[in-house]
């Protein structure tokens, strides 16, 4: 069923022509094109020659034009232009108008030559009025129908001769031309305007409507009340004719929607999917007509003009016109072999489980394209056929991946219900779900529990809810909802279970270890991107990600590469949007390039091989125009051109849109015995790489640590900080790189208009600095005859909350309240201590120092560690920053002021070995062979304790022994030549 | 400036599905429907094939680094339900690894902060995540999610490494204890959140976050600076990207903020290193980069388009920054 690539097409384009109409003369000669300054005849035997053409005057485009169907008219075509009809004449290469049609009194909207007597035209308009004409009396036209109603379409019956259907609005008329008063029948068709009429080629009842309603309605203009079939689509039907050979039917969608795949082949008799589409068009199909059929030829022609300017012929050959009738008849048949063999066969005998596989397994091997066919193109969705209904059910039931542990679905699509069996642990459930007729449109599954369900009943209320409220959310999208709801049953059994048995806690293990004997059958393969893949994303063909330390790496698709869908619309969400690809409806780009040959011989499924080429790359390939033959046989040199599938990967530096710089990363250091002379150098690393902004705040941390020598010479000065007019200065701009900290973790609302500038370079280090300076042992060196003084530098005062007082003062005096009040509800020690401290010191306290030291010690002991653990966080963020630029000097440096320094190298372990016997000992001897396992080779004693050993020659012994040999020797003291001293460290 | 300082010709015979540099910026792998990995050597902006990987039997959708602690290890996850993880050793690359415990396409793989070890993350089309831990000898030892996401798991994302919630009192001078976390996507439209105790080292769901209203097509955990906010980015089908954040430490209270519908699908998120810029990425082909104002809006600064001109980048934040 599957359509193959079969017409290689004949492309031409007429850049310049602007037609708007097309029509192919009755011998399949010549195709006529009208634009508004030329009608241009195309020989269609070799249509990239020049065109013949045939000027016209008028401000007027062609809103129709026909060849003459008879062959004693064949060199007579009509064309409509406004309200009047032109009939041309065209005699060995040249074309004149012969006569004109003129009466409408408004715009001519179709035409027609009758298929019975060659001089007779029927033309429709606007006017309401339908007009018979007879070419040998042009005068008057020789019957008017009146319609009153302005008509769309006009359309003579092929099997009689006086029958005729009108078009208006939604209603079709059917006229009988020998009572023009009136007409024969109306038929209320559809419900918005009727865009494309046709009578059926071999019974005169049958006619075809298409509409705006996004539907194709057939009917037997006899029964006008009740359409046949119904072909549903989710877009507007331009055009829907029958195909010359068997029940075919051709339509075109209304284009602005689907700039491709517009153009679709059905079989009238099985309207779930379309047998092929015609791609290649860019843009609307204007117009399509069938060529004759050359003598000895199977194949028909069908010729299409599309707003693209191009004109093309495809090639429907023998297979593709049976494709049209046999199908259905065959798959069905098929497919209900499958459905049937099971429950009767195989349901008894086969373990559970491996019903469903088997059932998709047999589909899957007999019938790929059925399956595949039948399912939702990108181009079309005609779907939902009545009489397609029950096929629905079946194709569901023969679709459904149902490869879930522990479940069990036994289907049965005659009754439309089936049996769905799952156990988790000790419990036992089978839900009946019976489908009703309308399913899935809008009609939801019931569920019912059976015997031997072990569940409680308030487990049973619980699933039964969230399986109707799962099915009820598909099939409100006329969706299938087996599947689904199988899952759900699953995860909330097991959830169940699991919460049932918590207690026991080990639920991983419980959900896998259930049934661990239940045979896994071989799964079947699925193929790339079809149905089976619908819960599959749609693959990313575009990406960009931040890597390493400063880049983005990026890729998107080659330039070449298009969706196959109009731009309008979005990517489809699963990769079984692929599927199309399968059916054959769109044909992969891989195909069209590679084996069309053999392609073109298959019947029957596509073969493995085939599907395997089915790739992303078919849905983003838009073929080029091209003035070239795509010849059947020859054009080669086209089809076989390499398009560029992988675009290029892109690496951009962007470390200027990150807070870090390398460079400062390069030269900041980190001087513990001369912050001075740290921050010094910093400002002016800053400098150096333009950044002022961050000089200034190093020259203020220089100068906030330096001011701290000035205080030494006065014994009174207890409040430095805060009265030092640096110390202010500093704290505010310190306050700028601190804020965002601040707004963290006061989490004040207040502060949030501070700038998150992520700056974790600037904050690591200025952390760092500041622990440093404030490190007990520095402040000797430092500060030495003064040591009480370095109670004002705890770590605590000095790192945070100096930020937070700076915070508070800075920003206006409300919040720093705001954040003491809270602070100190939550965080007391340092709340009460230090913000106070720092702002009201000098004021309260006679002697500053002393309830500093007061404070100190309440510190010591209370120390908020929140805060160092975040300043560890900064650093070690910043470490791992320094570590991808491959700094890792600096980044030890940096991480050396971490609370909780990173863990020592854990990597190497020294085993020990027994040397007598190779096994691994613990302890002095070996408990394999009694040996002593390491012996100290000057003493030769077993060393218990602390010892040393060659990491090369793996001689040592007693720490002391060693220590005592290596102070005069070089090589090992066993003789064995090793130079221990150079192998490795002792 | 935003310069582009490498173009690699991959050579791969059909459409690229990820591309990801290592540690250093120096070894770039991409991966394809040509179902083969490739290592390139991108020093100094050079492109060396290193390594032409096959073994994957479908498409390969995402390649994941592990930190080079480990070694030069390289997880891939394809259409054939495979990971495969690879290292070098010696110069050459090999399978150490390939697990096939899911049930249909793996999406998405991922490997935890270092500081857990070796531990990858997979999300898979079976709705399943399963956790990889590499428990030496080459011995794996796998946990798995089951059920994690209805219909299917999309992406995976891990949590930096850091204390949950600094503000909890901690003795100082501890290691910290720490909680693995990751955030997972899926096709129940729903954003979730996983955590797992030293204790048990079994994995809960934590939260379940839900703003989108099709299917999550990538979630990103950005990388901590040391601040106690949690921030995540998802983007969906859907053509929304939502960022997550979250003050409370913990762990609990989690606001979305919408960053911008797009007109297409949105696969893929990822964040600057310093966790300020998000670059954004969909069915449109294009990319661009995001970045939080003062304000607390989110502004495009930049756009890549068509994978035809550089980062156009809008530097003025930065300078008015200075």
């Amino acid at each position: 069923m599957a359509a193959r690539w079969s017409s290689e097409n004949v492309v031409v384009e007429f850049r310049d022509s602007q037609a708007t109409a097309m029509s192919v003369d009755c011998l399949g000669r010549h195709a006529v094109l009208s634009g508004r300054r030329f009608l241009y005849i195309v020989n269609l035997d070799t249509p990239s020659e020049a065109p013949r053409k045939i000027g016209r005057q008028s401000k007027w485009d062609v809103g129709t034009v026909q060849w003459n169907p008879h062959e004693s008219g064949a060199y007579f075509f009509a064309a409509s232009s406004n309200q009047r009809v032109d009939l041309y004449k065209w005699r060995d290469g040249a074309g004149e108008i012969h006569t004109s049609l003129q009466g409408h009194t408004r715009v001519i909207s179709d035409l027609d030559w009758s298929w019975f007597d060659p001089e007779l035209l029927v033309t429709s308009s606007v006017d309401t009025y339908i007009y018979i004409w007879d070419t040998r009396d042009t005068r008057k036209p020789t019957v008017a129908l009146s319609a009153v109603a302005g008509a769309s379409q006009v359309k003579w019956n092929k099997r009689n001769q006086y029958l005729l259907a009108s078009s208006h609005d939604g209603d079709v008329r059917i006229w009988d031309k020998r009572k023009p008063s009136t007409a024969v029948e109306y038929v209320a068709a559809h419900l918005s305007k009727i865009h494309g009429l046709d009578w059926h080629p071999d019974n005169e009842f049958i006619l075809a409507t298409s509409s705006q309603d996004n539907s194709v309605r057939f009917w037997d203009y006899r029964q006008p009340r009740k359409y046949l079939n119904i072909l549903s689509c989710q877009v507007p039907v331009w055009k829907a004719r029958y195909t010359p050979f068997s029940s075919g039917l051709v339509t075109v969608m209304v284009p602005q929607l689907r700039r491709e795949n517009s153009l679709l082949l059905w079989s009238a008799l099985d309207l779930n999917a379309p047998v092929h589409a015609f791609v290649g068009h860019d843009d609307v199909v204007l117009e399509f007509q069938w060529r004759r059929q050359k003598e000895g030829s199977k194949d028909y022609q069908l010729v299409t003009w599309s707003r693209d300017q191009t004109l093309r012929i495809w090639r429907v050959d023998p297979q593709l016109q049976r494709l049209c009738v046999n199908d259905i008849a065959e798959g069905v048949e098929e497919l209900m072999e499958g459905m049937t063999l099971l429950p009767e066969s195989d349901k008894a005998l086969h373990p559970q489980d491996s019903e469903p596989q088997h059932t998709s397994g047999h589909t899957t091997e007999d019938e790929e394209g059925e399956e595949v066919a039948s399912s939702v193109t990108p181009a079309s969705a005609g779907k939902q056929d009545q009489l397609g209904l029950p096929q629905t059910l079946q194709q569901e039931f023969s679709l459904v991946n149902l490869q879930i542990r522990n479940v069990n679905v036994e289907m049965d699509a005659v009754n439309r219900s089936c049996c769905v069996s799952a156990h988790c642990g000790s419990h036992q459930v089978r839900v009946v779900v019976k489908f009703p007729a309308q399913y899935p449109n809008n009609a939801a599954p019931s569920f019912q529990f059976v015997s031997p369900t072990t569940i409680p009943s308030s487990m049973k209320t619980r699933i039964q809810k969230i399986l109707t409220d799962t099915s009820l959310q598909k099939v409100k999208r006329n969706q299938n909802c087996l599947e689904p709801c199988v899952r759900q049953l699953v995860s909330c059994l097991e959830s169940c279970v699991t919460q049932e048995e918590s207690s026991s806690g080990n639920h991983y293990v419980l959900s896998n270890s259930v049934n661990p004997t239940l045979p896994t059958f071989p799964r079947v393969t699925n193929t790339y991107g079809s149905y089976q893949d619908a819960n599959i994303p749609f693959p990313r063909t575009s990406g960009a990600r931040f890597c390493g330390a400063g880049c983005l790496v990026y890729f998107t698709r080659p330039i070449t590469m298009h969706s196959s869908v109009s731009p309008t619309e979005p990517t489809p969400r699963s990769l079984s949007a692929l599927s199309a690809y399968h059916s054959g409806v769109v044909t992969p780009m891989k195909m069209r390039s590679e084996t069309q040959s053999a392609l073109r011989l298959y019947s029957g499924s596509p073969t493995r091989s085939e599907k395997e080429q089915v790739s992303i790359s078919s849905f983003y390939y838009k073929e080029r125009k091209s003035r070239r033959w795509k010849g059947k046989r020859e054009g080669t040199d086209t089809t076989n051109r390499q398009i560029k599938l992988a675009g290029k990967v892109i690496i951009q530096e962007i470390s200027c849109l990150l807070p870090v710089h390398k460079t400062l990363g390069e030269m900041y250091i980190l001087n513990v015995n001369d912050i001075q002379e740290t921050c010094q150098r910093n400002a002016a690393a800053a400098l150096v790489v333009g950044r002022r902004d961050l000089a200034k705040v190093w020259a203020l941390a220089a100068a906030a640590t330096g001011c701290e020598l000035s205080p030494n010479a006065d014994p009174d000065a207890g409040t430095p900080w805060a009265r030092h007019p640096f110390g202010r200065h500093l704290l505010e701009t310190l306050e700028y790189w601190g804020s965002p900290l601040l707004v963290k973790m006061c989490s004040s609302p207040r502060l949030a208009h501070y700038s998150k500038m992520h700056d974790i370079q600037t904050l690591a280090m200025l952390c760092s600095v500041f622990e440093a300076q404030c490190s007990p042992q520095d402040y000797y060196t430092l500060f030495g005859h003064l040591p009480y003084r370095s109670s004002i530098f705890t770590p605590h005062h000095s790192r945070f909350p100096s930020y937070t007082s700076s915070g508070s003062c800075s920003s206006t005096s409300d919040s720093g309240i705001n954040i003491v009040g809270r602070d100190s509800e939550h965080t007391a020690p340092w709340g009460e201590s230090s913000p106070d401290d720092f702002r009201y010191g000098n004021q309260g306290y006679t002697d500053p120092r002393e309830r500093e030291r007061d404070q100190h010690d309440k510190n010591k002991r209370l120390l908020d560690p929140a805060n160092v653990l975040q300043f560890d966080d900064f650093k070690k963020c910043y470490g791992e920053i320094l570590y991808r630029w491959g700094l890792r000097e600096k980044r030890a440096e940096v991480l050396k002021f971490t609370s909780c320094p990173p863990e020592p190298h854990k990597g190497i372990e020294f085993g020990v070995y027994c040397c007598h016997c190779r096994s691994e000992v613990r302890g002095t001897q070996c408990a394999v062979c009694k040996r002593l396992t390491f012996q100290c080779a000057i003493c030769h004693v077993a060393v218990r304790g602390s010892s040393n050993f060659c990491l090369s020659c793996g001689h040592g012994g007693h720490t002391s022994h060693m220590m005592e040999w290596f102070r005069t020797q070089e090589v090992c003291p066993t003789g064995c030549g090793c130079h221990c001293l150079l192998q490795s460290t002792f | 400036m935003v310069s582009v300082i490498n173009t690699v010709d991959t050579s791969h015979d059909d459409m690229i599905h990820d591309a990801q540099m290592d540690y250093y910026g120096t070894q770039l792998a991409t991966c394809s429907s040509d179902r083969s990995v490739k290592i390139f050597d991108v020093k100094n902006g050079g492109q060396i094939l290193v390594a032409d990987l096959r073994g994957h039997e479908g498409p390969v959708w995402q390649v994941a680094w592990a930190h080079p602690m480990y070694g030069n290890i390289l997880a891939s996850c394809s259409y054939d339900k495979k990971v495969i993880i690879w290292k070098e050793e010696n110069g050459t690359w090999d399978k150490m690894y390939e697990y096939t415990g899911h049930e249909s396409s793996v999406n998405s793989v991922c490997w935890g902060p270092y500081d857990f070890g070796l531990i990858l993350a997979c999300g898979s089309s079976d709705g399943a995540i399963s956790l990889l831990t590499y428990s030496g000898d080459g011995q794996w030892d796998v946990k798995k999610i089951s059920n994690a996401h209805t219909i299917g798991c999309n992406a995976v994302s891990w949590a930096p490494a850091v204390v949950p919630g600094s503000l909890i009192d901690q003795p100082l001078g501890q290691k910290p204890n720490l909680i693995k976390r990751f955030v997972s996507g899926g096709c129940d439209n729903l954003v979730k959140l996983w955590n797992s105790r030293e204790e048990d080292g079994q994995w809960k769901e934590d939260q379940k976050l839900e703003a989108h209203s099709d299917w999550v097509r990538d979630v990103g955990w950005a990388p901590s600076i040391g601040l106690p906010t949690s921030t995540i980015a998802s983007c969906s089908q859907d053509g929304r990207v939502f960022i997550w954040t979250c003050d409370d430490p913990s762990g609990n209270a989690w606001t979305a903020k919408l960053l911008h519908k797009f007109n297409d699908v949105v696969w893929h998120v990822s964040w600057s290193i310093t966790g300020n810029i998000l670059a954004v990425s969909g069915g449109d082909n294009k990319v661009t980069l995001w970045k939080e104002s003062v304000d607390g809006q989110w502004a495009c600064i930049s756009d890549v388009n068509k994978g035809q001109g550089a980062v156009s980048a809008i530097t003025e934040g930065q300078q008015n920054e200075q």
